[in-house]
């Protein structure tokens, strides 16, 4: 049909087209990247490089998404602009820091430069968040508890990516207990997640979106995975556990990339129009508020 | 300090989409893309309906989201009140466009024609590939205030120099003028009649004030 | 862009509701955008205001769709399924092609073997071609006999019954609200919001915030609706039996002082005295109708002057009647009552409790409407307009279309007179008052086409139905003239008469009617019957039956599908044409001033368009008509006469003037007319400034002044008249052996009865069926961004439109769809036992349970962007049949259907 059909009708709210899966990718890869860069500082006593090139790897490929999306690729550079107020400068600031410090950290593995590096990715992880967090044109983005969740999903992405990818390089971790510390960050994004979704305030499909969602994102990716992984800390060494592991390392990380898909494609529905008195027309009271779709 | 600010009186607007078509036509927007736009809201249940129409756009907040989060300061807010777009300097990320609870901000990417295949007349003569893949929005037609007020005249009185919207309505629902004079046409309406800005507890401090019902 | 930008001043008459002023600015040659034309503010009542349909003119211009070379048919078959193989030629060719048929028809005769012209002609939309057409009225006027009866909705479609005894009772060809003055308005379904223009809308939207109450009542909560203080969502074709439980309120639970008995008494027919036979009772000697003087306490003539008439009472008197064809009774000794007593004894059965139920609305309704309806009136109170103490009543009511034509239309019309009446408010300041003639001459004062007749009432230029007066053989194909004595014969007579008739009797003449012939050659303009008529498919038939068909085309669409030539029109701001401005016109244009428009050419014509002037001029010389078709421009066809009391710009009759040329002859003459002969500017004045007026009088706004200055009564409430002709007509049709307009003779009553109006529709759907497969009412509204003018092609009104819930589906109650499983943007199919349509259900709390809405005129399948919005419309669903057919030849846009779902939206 014409162009009546995209329009007719929308003044409840209805999901932002600006920012898509692309957007998403931003998110998955400086997240899960940045939680593992972090990670990783723990494990720089035995293997650390192949870490933290995945994980520079992934802010990368966040990065590239980013760059895919915006409509003037060539004024790229033009985003380092506004450092006193934009988030978005503020992680394209940290960016090459992270990525210089990170390649000679990778290439060196000492602890300071590992650390350091965990600093950037920490402070780039926490950008993130809080660009999120500034959308106020997204209900579910800028609530404030949504900073603490999606700092609290990139550590435990990059605690599981960590666990997850030792297992396949058949790298031992350095650390006591790698797995007893996956279900401690699992146990604390769930606590966020649930503090975020009680004090939401958002269009009704939003949250029905994000309670759709939710199967995945918390009972599977933290409900399923932490069990999995305390049960992968007791057990002896071995295949069983290690592989057990990584099933929660992998669940833990996918949860998180399924709640920052849902997060920015399905339940960002944008605030919609919304009237708190109707007028009046020629005589006779003032009108009650609408909102529709909330 | 003038800060220029719009009055729409919800009591008088019947939909037309008379300055929809007006501000399309003078900005020269592209086909689907709508800075004011006006909805139609229905509330209520069989048969105690209501139907509100309501004119929309960029708000030219006094606390805009937009400009907190523009990575490059393509969007910036003036003195006199105006959010502005420097097209030259966007980058199409697309941060505003979330960002604003108004839902009025618009970025094209691909050029699109009214009739499909390519450009009639006026859009040849028009078109901006200043405008192309960058973020676009309402800017009170900055340009006629701007060569309005060089030439001495006054926004939201002379036509040459008011925005396009509130020059074409046919029923008066816009006021267009200075919120800091209490003597401008929109101080004086918004003194004598009941008002609301919408999403409010937002705290954006926008400029479009909603008249519902006199004083 | 370089260049400076020029602003060229135009008018739009795209709707019946301007004209409005607007500028085109053009930079390089191109046309850019419109703007108001702000310096007319001062005149114009909707401050120099144009609305959204005017800033789509420039996308209008350079619509690609458009046709811009002459074409030729080179399939001889015509029909839907039969592409035309249009190929373009010459102009050479093409006027020689329409001039050489022209000139074959002028030889055998312009009318053919049944007495009908041979020639036809269909414009659209209200007379708004005729202000885009140029002098093209020259030539039809030069060419003689032209058959304007195939309609493509008026007469039918629009307020039909509100036309005809809209000018009967009070010389209103439609009627609006005193809207500036008035308090309240009570409003059946008049869409102002929609269809009232810039002048409506500004109006309106003053009066709400000043603190006009204005309740809607209609099926389906409106745009007019939603800018109402109240909606009332009534059952569709009830709209009588509401207001007359309103009159039987004001009537019989009312003081009769609260009522205007002043105004009653001396300013209508109520205190004649009525007869046994249903005619009024007359003075033996001159023939006048008698009212009961209290002071003499003797029946007199009603203009014996210093009466006190008797308003109501039972009185013995002799006296003569006089019924139909003269037959006269003398009587000796009869009691008798007045109008007014029959009035009131007549509206006793309808009691509002009975309305209400009627209407399928809330108890109490009508009762306290009727109530508000009193207590705004002020009966009693006076203004002083211009030196004149008028009546103050701001109270008035308005209909709108539905409610206006079919059955029930007279009934509402006339319900609506009466209420205005009884509260002294009608044709006063703040109340309900006539916009303008049509059947009346003349057409620019309706104060001028006041006269006085025999009875005390308006003169009205009735179709005579006597015995031998009669037009026993219709002069055109939709017998308006034999049928309808109301239709008057002027200029728009035709378009007022049944026009579905030609349609439908092509296909069937009825028994003892002569057959309708093709006509040989049709002049099609602005106008789309194959999609804005009723039985589209069928209509698409009939038009593919004409053996030629000339149409002047702005894109293909579904009619000119069958023409054989296609002549492309220099359209809206591409061509030259003054029109006149001001005064008081439909749908709401009361202006303070008067005068004349221009609209000229901001860019060249596109392609080889061609100024309609510059074609009309050419068919006039190649048909030899030259000197007629200049001699009507001199007197008038192209809006102003070209002579004046000290002036002449007259052309000479014996040269093929250019457009130019003409035109700028006609502005002279307007500006002659204008400032009573002291300029002369022309074409070249009106270029630069875009219009000219003059102040008039706010008294002529309204009629009371002039049938008081005359003394002529409203004739109200009894209609003797009506009720007389009906009675000859029904004679002479029987004579001849027709019985199939018994029906509609029964409208001819003198106080009209509610009959189950909504059971006419629910018997035809059941002759085609049962009822229960047909559960639903449709109803249709107009909508402002496409409505008139080919807007349907123009994507920026389809895109601004799309603002709007309802465009392009069907409207539906949420809790009905629920109940059908229906979810909203489901594609269903809405079928009656004529055709069926399909669209997005869209569903709304406002509108009633039983009622489906689809709005606009859509389901186009040849008109280029037009026919993939696959949009739904009524029209083909309605049927044409003269069973739905009122006595004013006019149905309703209305039928009964069912729903189904065809597939879940995507």
């Amino acid at each position: 049909m014409s162009f009546t059909e995209p329009k007719a009708g929308r003044v409840a709210p209805w999901i932002q087209t600006n920012w898509d899966l692309r957007a998403a990718g931003n998110f998955i890869g400086g997240g899960s990247g940045t939680g593992l860069l972090i990670a990783a500082a723990f494990a720089v006593g035995a293997e650390y490089r192949p870490f933290a090139v995945v994980g520079l790897g992934f802010v990368a490929m966040g990065l590239l998404c980013v760059f895919l999306e915006i409509g003037r690729h060539l004024r790229a550079p033009r985003v380092l602009a506004h450092v006193g107020r934009s988030w978005m400068t503020r992680e394209a600031i940290v960016a090459p820091f992270l990525f210089g410090v990170g390649l000679a950290a990778a290439w060196y593995q000492t602890p300071l430069l590992a650390w350091l590096t965990a600093l950037l990715a920490a402070l780039y992880l926490f950008c993130q968040a809080r660009i999120l967090h500034a959308a106020k044109g997204i209900p579910a983005w800028r609530e404030p508890r949504v900073i603490p969740l999606i700092v609290a999903t990139g550590l435990a992405e990059g605690a599981g990516f960590l666990i997850a990818l030792s297992a396949v390089f058949g790298v031992p971790l350095p650390v006591r207990w790698p797995e007893l510390g996956l279900a401690v960050l699992l146990v604390a994004r769930t606590v966020a997640w649930r503090r975020y979704r009680k004090r939401l305030q958002a269009p009704a499909r939003a949250l029905a979106a994000l309670d759709a969602g939710r199967l995945a994102f918390d009972r599977i990716g933290n409900w399923v995975a932490a069990p999995l992984a305390v049960i992968a800390s007791v057990l002896t060494p071995g295949p069983v556990a290690t592989w057990l592991a990584a099933a929660a390392g992998v669940l833990a990380v996918v949860g998180g990339w399924h709640f920052k898909i849902t997060l920015v494609t399905r339940a960002a529905y944008n605030q919609g129009f919304a009237l708190p008195a109707l007028p009046v027309r020629g005589k006779g009271p003032v009108g009650p508020a609408a909102k529709p779709g909330w | 300090m003038t800060r220029w600010a719009m009055t729409v009186d919800l009591r008088r607007c019947i939909g037309c989409q008379t300055c929809t078509a007006a501000c399309k036509q003078t900005n020269a927007t592209a086909p689907g893309t709508q800075w004011r736009q006006v909805l139609d809201m229905e509330s209520g249940e069989y048969p105690d309906v209501r139907r509100t129409f309501v004119p929309v756009g960029c708000m030219h907040c006094a606390d805009p989201p937009c400009v907190h989060v523009c990575p490059t300061t393509a969007t910036r807010k003036r003195d006199d009140g105006l959010v502005t777009m420097d097209y030259d300097v966007c980058i199409g990320c697309g941060y505003c466009a979330v960002a604003c609870p108004y839902q009025a901000r618009h970025i094209n990417h691909r050029r699109t024609y009214a009739y499909g295949g390519g450009p009639n007349e006026t859009e040849a003569a028009r078109f901006d590939p200043k405008r192309m893949s960058v973020a676009n929005k309402c800017t009170f037609c900055v340009e006629r205030i701007d060569a309005g007020l060089a030439k001495g005249l006054k926004p939201g009185v002379d036509p040459e120099a008011t925005p396009a919207c509130v020059n074409s309505c046919i029923t008066q629902t816009y006021a267009f003028g200075d919120r800091e004079d209490p003597n401008s046409n929109v101080s004086q309406l918004l003194a004598e009649n009941h008002w609301f800005r919408m999403h409010e507890e937002l705290g954006t401090d926008p400029g479009i004030y909603y008249i519902v019902d006199e004083k | 862009m370089t260049g400076p930008a020029r602003k060229i001043p135009q008018y739009c008459y795209q709707c019946v509701a301007g004209p409005d002023l607007l500028t085109v600015t053009v930079v390089d040659g191109v046309a850019t955008e419109v703007e108001p034309n702000f310096a007319a503010a001062e005149v114009h009542p909707g401050g120099g205001k144009c609305c959204v349909k005017a800033f789509g003119i420039v996308q209008k211009t350079y619509n690609p769709n458009r046709c811009l070379r002459p074409m030729k048919r080179t399939n001889p078959k015509k029909g839907r399924d039969q592409d035309p193989g249009f190929v373009p030629i010459s102009w050479d060719e093409a006027l020689d092609l329409v001039a050489g048929k022209l000139n074959e028809i002028r030889a055998k005769g312009l009318t053919d073997e049944i007495g009908y012209p041979r020639v036809a002609a269909s414009f659209g939309g209200g007379g708004t071609p005729t202000y885009y057409m140029g002098t093209f009225p020259a030539f039809l006027g030069a060419w003689g006999a032209v058959d304007f009866s195939f309609g493509s909705g008026q007469g039918v479609k629009c307020y039909h019954s509100e036309h005809l005894y809209g000018e009967l009772w009070h010389r209103a060809f439609t009627v609006c609200p005193d809207t500036p003055t008035a308090k309240y308005v009570l409003s059946f379904g008049a869409n102002t919001e929609a269809s009232g223009g810039v002048v409506g809308s500004w109006r309106h939207a003053a009066a709400r915030v000043r603190g006009l109450k204005r309740v809607q009542i209609e099926p389906h909560l409106s745009i007019t609706g939603a800018a109402s203080a109240e909606w009332i969502p009534v059952k569709p074709k009830t709209d009588p039996a509401f207001l007359f439980g309103m009159i039987h309120v004001l009537l019989h639970e009312n003081p009769r002082d609260a009522l205007d008995v002043f105004f009653l008494k001396h300013h209508t027919g109520s205190p004649y005295l009525i007869g046994p036979n249903g005619f009024f009772l007359r003075d033996p000697v001159t023939r006048k109708p008698l009212l009961w003087d209290t002071r003499r306490n003797a029946a007199v003539p009603f203009d014996t002057p210093g009466t006190e008439p008797a308003l109501e009472g039972r009185f013995t008197l002799d006296a003569y009647e006089i019924g139909a064809d003269g037959h006269e009774w003398r009587h000796t000794g009869i009691a008798v009552t007045t109008a007014f007593a029959q009035l009131v004894d007549h509206m006793a059965q309808y009691t509002p409790d009975w309305a209400e139920k009627v209407c399928d609305i809330a108890p109490g309704t009508i009762r306290r409407i009727a109530g508000e309806y009193l207590a705004h009136a002020q009966v009693g109170a006076t203004i002083d307009i211009e030196g004149e103490t008028l009546p103050l009543r701001p109270v008035a009511i308005a209909l709108g279309k539905t409610v206006t034509n079919g059955w029930g239309g007279y009934e509402a019309c006339y319900a609506r007179t009466l209420l205005a009446c009884l509260i002294g408010g009608l044709e006063v300041p703040g109340g309900t008052l006539g916009t303008t003639v049509r059947l009346n001459r003349p057409a620019t004062s309706r104060q001028a086409s006041v006269s006085r007749g025999p009875d005390g009432f308006m003169n009205y230029p009735m179709n005579p139905t006597g015995k031998d007066t009669w037009q026993r053989h219709p002069k055109v194909r939709n017998a308006h003239a034999t049928l309808v004595p109301l239709s008057a014969n002027s200029p728009w007579s035709q378009a007022l008469g049944p026009t579905h008739l030609a349609w439908m009797f092509r296909k069937q003449s009825p028994d003892h009617w002569p057959e309708v012939t093709a006509p040989e050659l049709w002049f099609v303009y602005r106008t789309n019957p194959a999609i804005s008529f009723w039985d589209t498919r069928e209509i698409a038939n009939r038009v593919a039956e004409f053996p030629f068909t000339v149409a002047f085309a702005y894109t293909i669409d579904e009619t000119n599908w069958m023409a054989d030539v296609l002549l492309p029109e220099a359209t809206d701001i591409e061509s030259t044409q003054l029109i006149r401005i001001g005064g008081t016109k439909f749908i709401e244009a009361f202006w303070d001033h008067d005068g004349f428009a221009l609209r000229q050419p901001a860019v060249a014509p596109r392609g080889e368009a061609r100024d309609m002037t510059d074609i009309a001029t050419e068919l006039a010389a190649r048909t030899g008509l030259l000197e007629k078709y200049n001699g009507a421009i001199n007197r008038g066809a192209a809006g102003a006469p070209l002579a004046g009391t000290g002036w002449d710009f007259s052309l000479d009759p014996a040269v093929k003037h250019g457009v130019d040329t003409i035109w700028d002859h006609v502005c002279r003459a307007a500006s002659a007319e204008v400032t009573d002969g002291k300029a002369t500017d022309g074409l070249d004045w009106y270029r630069e400034h875009g219009y000219r007026t003059r102040p008039i009088p706010r008294l002529s706004w309204y009629l009371f002044p002039e049938l008081r200055k005359q003394g002529i009564r409203f004739e109200m409430p009894f209609q003797e008249r009506l009720f007389r002709i009906g009675k000859e007509l029904g004679q002479r049709l029987h004579d001849v052996g027709i019985s199939w307009w018994d029906t509609q003779l029964t409208e001819y009553q003198a106080l009209p009865a509610v009959k189950d109006f909504p059971g006419i529709w629910e018997k035809d759907a059941a002759k085609h069926g049962t009822l229960a497969d047909y559960p639903f009412w449709l109803v249709t509204s107009r909508s402002m961004q496409y409505a008139w003018g080919a807007n349907v092609g123009i994507q920026l009104m389809d895109e601004v439109a799309g603002n709007l819930r309802g465009h392009g589906g069907v409207v539906m109650n949420t809790g009905t769809a629920r109940k059908l499983g229906i979810e909203e943007g489901d594609l269903v199919e809405v079928r009656s036992y004529v055709h069926s349509t399909r669209g997005p259900a869209i569903l709304k709390q406002g509108i009633r349970p039983d009622t489906l809405l689809m709005i606009g005129q859509f389901d186009q399948w040849a008109q280029p962007y037009a026919k993939d919005m696959h949009a739904p419309s009524m029209n083909a669903l309605v049927p044409m049949s003269l069973d739905l057919t009122d006595a004013t030849g006019s149905a309703a846009d209305l039928v009964r259907v069912g729903i189904s779902k065809v597939r879940a939206a995507a």
